[in-house]
């Protein structure tokens, strides 16, 4: 079943893969090389003149790697690999915010946190979005439908972060009956039912902030334009005319067509997982990466903060990677080139 | 250029009374500018604490306390107006560098072809990858402190020129195939002349609307940057209103005046120029019309 032609795509789409990776992390460098400021030498000095006593070996380990990640060590090419092979290892050294915790634990121990709150609302707002804007397009024309697209218009070009403050606004203080912040250190009793419970209730207004603006924003547009767009097509036309019922038509026609190019949107959409909702988690204090980089922002903890960014550029060439690889077994009309 | 800005007038015209989503868009916008520019004339002393007594609510007595009071004592009133108009200084310097930048790469890659456009596009294309708010989160905490407006716009211009350079590339693949362009081609006409004469005057709406949502991403961009306290902090915009209003608790305390006009007046500010987007785009693509 494996022929030449797959493994030459899978090659190629493997090329551009590691290309766009290395391009990005190029470009990083260049930008933080082309910064005006000396970051290493002040972030040094403001750590000691704090008056806190750090261990002299472990001061000296913490220079090496910052240097190494600002690309400032040894000659420009050896500063380039460097800095190369520290993103590519997702290796940033201790961290300064909760020196010598080494970053890639920081990021480790969040990771789990950001995945869930975002894996769980991209889905859902994608499902949502998905058959509201299908039945919108479907019933084209009436009341319910013009409404929906209405106050898609309005929500669309809301930043989720904003919409966030409006939550809080609005089910927090208005109307409390979520609390003000997830805060940290749930679960700390293991996983009793109440404690799950607990978790949900403070989950909820932060999913809120990544559904809404998904699933009525962009979601909704874009399954409402696809679908209205197959609606005209001479395949479906015709299809009506040979008197098939319209839940066939939608089934068979529609929804295959608008599920491809949606499917494609929503691999992207989770590829940007780790930097999908940074502020979001740090208006509600939720216990993720967003938080993480807030802090290290914060505490002038670059080497977190690279490390966040490091792993939101893998995130997204990954997904994009994979769905090209998956593209052509999801539609026939794909060949492998 | 004489011939370019008639076009512009008479296509300003044009979408401005036949597309109800541009006019109301146009419309709010105006409003909100006026607002901004309202600032110019606010009391000399609006940007010094204690001006006023502090956390007062809104109230109708006088325009400076119109919208109450902060807990620094300031007039929200005059915070907003001149958070509005530096939030659009911010965002029209970033409009103005990035969308010309996108323009000016995008044209090169559609007309040259080729190796450039291959080049160009894969470096684009890494643009996009990038995830943007991380990027923009560890530059602007290189630079913390020194930032100041123009340097903004800048920074934010890092990543927001890749859209508007795919977009014109593709206008301008489509528009190199189009008969005119062929017929000036074969009278003889330099490459030069032929982007100034033929392709220009059709890419200039998309340039437009281009710049509009460059706007739009620049405002959201400093706000979010602003609630991570990583924007311009001792200047009021838009997103440092907001980041204040937060960090001195204004919800949990009660003075919503103090957080909820900002948020509002983005709100509209996003939505007025997502219409005027949508209704260039569905005047320069009436196709769109019945899509959208």
């Amino acid at each position: 079943m494996v022929s030449r032609a797959l493994l030459m795509y899978i090659a190629s789409r493997a090329a551009t893969f590691a290309a766009t990776i290395f391009l990005a992390f190029t470009i990083t460098f260049l930008l933080l090389r082309a910064m005006p400021v000396s970051a290493v030498e002040n972030i040094i000095a403001s750590m000691t003149a704090q008056g806190q006593v750090y261990d002299p070996k472990a001061l000296i380990q913490l220079r090496r790697s910052l240097y190494e990640l600002f690309g400032l060590t040894g000659s420009p090419v050896e500063q380039y690999f460097r800095f190369l092979y520290r993103f590519l290892t997702l290796d940033f050294g201790p961290s300064i915010l909760a020196f010598p915790t080494p970053v890639r634990e920081l990021i480790m121990n969040r990771l789990p946190w950001t995945v869930g709150l975002l894996g769980f609302s991209v889905v859902i707002a994608w499902i949502i979005g998905n058959i509201l804007g299908t039945l919108a397009a479907v019933f084209e024309g009436t009341k319910l439908s013009k409404a929906l697209q209405s106050i898609a218009l309005v929500i669309y070009p809301i930043p989720y972060y904003i919409m966030a403050l409006v939550l809080i606004y609005l089910f927090a203080y208005l109307i409390p009956i979520f609390p003000l912040t997830s805060g940290a250190g749930v679960l700390t009793q293991g996983l009793t039912p109440a404690a799950i419970m607990d978790l949900i209730r403070r989950s909820t207004l932060p999913a809120l902030s990544i559904i809404i603006p998904g699933m009525l924003g962009w979601w909704f547009l874009s399954s409402r334009t696809l679908t209205l767009n197959v609606l005209s097509e001479d395949y479906t036309v015709y299809a009506e005319l040979r008197g098939l019922p319209r839940s066939y038509i939608l089934r068979r026609y529609v929804l295959r067509n608008i599920l491809l190019p949606q499917t494609t949107a929503l691999g992207l959409a989770l590829g940007t997982i780790f930097s999908g909702a940074l502020l979001t988690e740090v208006i509600f204090a939720y216990p993720g990466l967003g938080q993480l980089m807030y802090r290290a922002i914060a505490n002038g903890d670059y080497s977190t903060a690279l490390g966040v960014l490091s792993l939101s550029i893998i995130g997204v060439a990954t997904a994009t990677f994979i769905l090209d690889i998956i593209y052509p077994f999801i539609d026939p009309r794909v060949r492998y080139r | 250029m004489r011939a370019l800005l008639r076009s512009l007038a008479t296509g300003f015209a044009n979408v401005y009374t036949r597309n109800l989503k541009f006019r109301i868009g146009f419309t709010v916008f105006m409003a909100i500018l006026v607002l901004g520019l309202l600032s110019l004339w606010a009391p000399p002393g609006f940007e010094s604490w204690y001006s006023y007594p502090k956390d007062r609510p809104p109230s109708p007595q006088s325009i400076d306390l119109l919208l109450g009071t902060t807990t620094h004592g300031r007039s929200v009133f005059w915070m907003l107006s001149r958070g509005v108009l530096n939030s659009l200084i911010i965002s029209f310097i970033t409009a103005l560098v990035a969308s010309h930048v996108g323009l000016f790469i995008g044209m090169a890659a559609g007309m040259k072809g080729g190796i450039v456009d291959k080049a160009l596009m894969l470096i684009t294309d890494t643009f996009v990858v990038i995830p943007q708010l991380p990027l923009l989160i560890v530059l602007a905490m290189l630079l913390k402190g020194m930032l100041t407006m123009p340097l903004l716009g800048l920074l934010i211009s890092i990543t927001s020129w890749p859209w508007p350079a795919r977009q014109v590339r593709a206008i301008v693949l489509s528009l190199r195939e189009r008969d005119f362009v062929t017929v000036a081609q074969l009278s003889g006409m330099g490459t030069g002349r032929i982007i100034l004469s033929e392709i220009m005057p059709h890419l200039l709406g998309w340039h437009l609307i281009n710049a509009t949502n460059t706007v739009l991403y620049a405002i959201g961009s400093e706000a979010g940057l602003a609630v991570l306290g990583l924007s311009i902090l001792d200047k009021d915009t838009l997103g440092t209103i907001i980041y204040w209003a937060l960090s001195y608790s204004a919800i949990y305390r009660g003075i919503w005046w103090w957080i909820v006009p900002p948020v509002v007046i983005l709100i509209v500010l996003f939505t007025s120029l997502y219409l005027i987007s949508v209704g260039y785009t569905e005047y320069l693509n009436p196709r769109l019309r019945y899509q959208r």
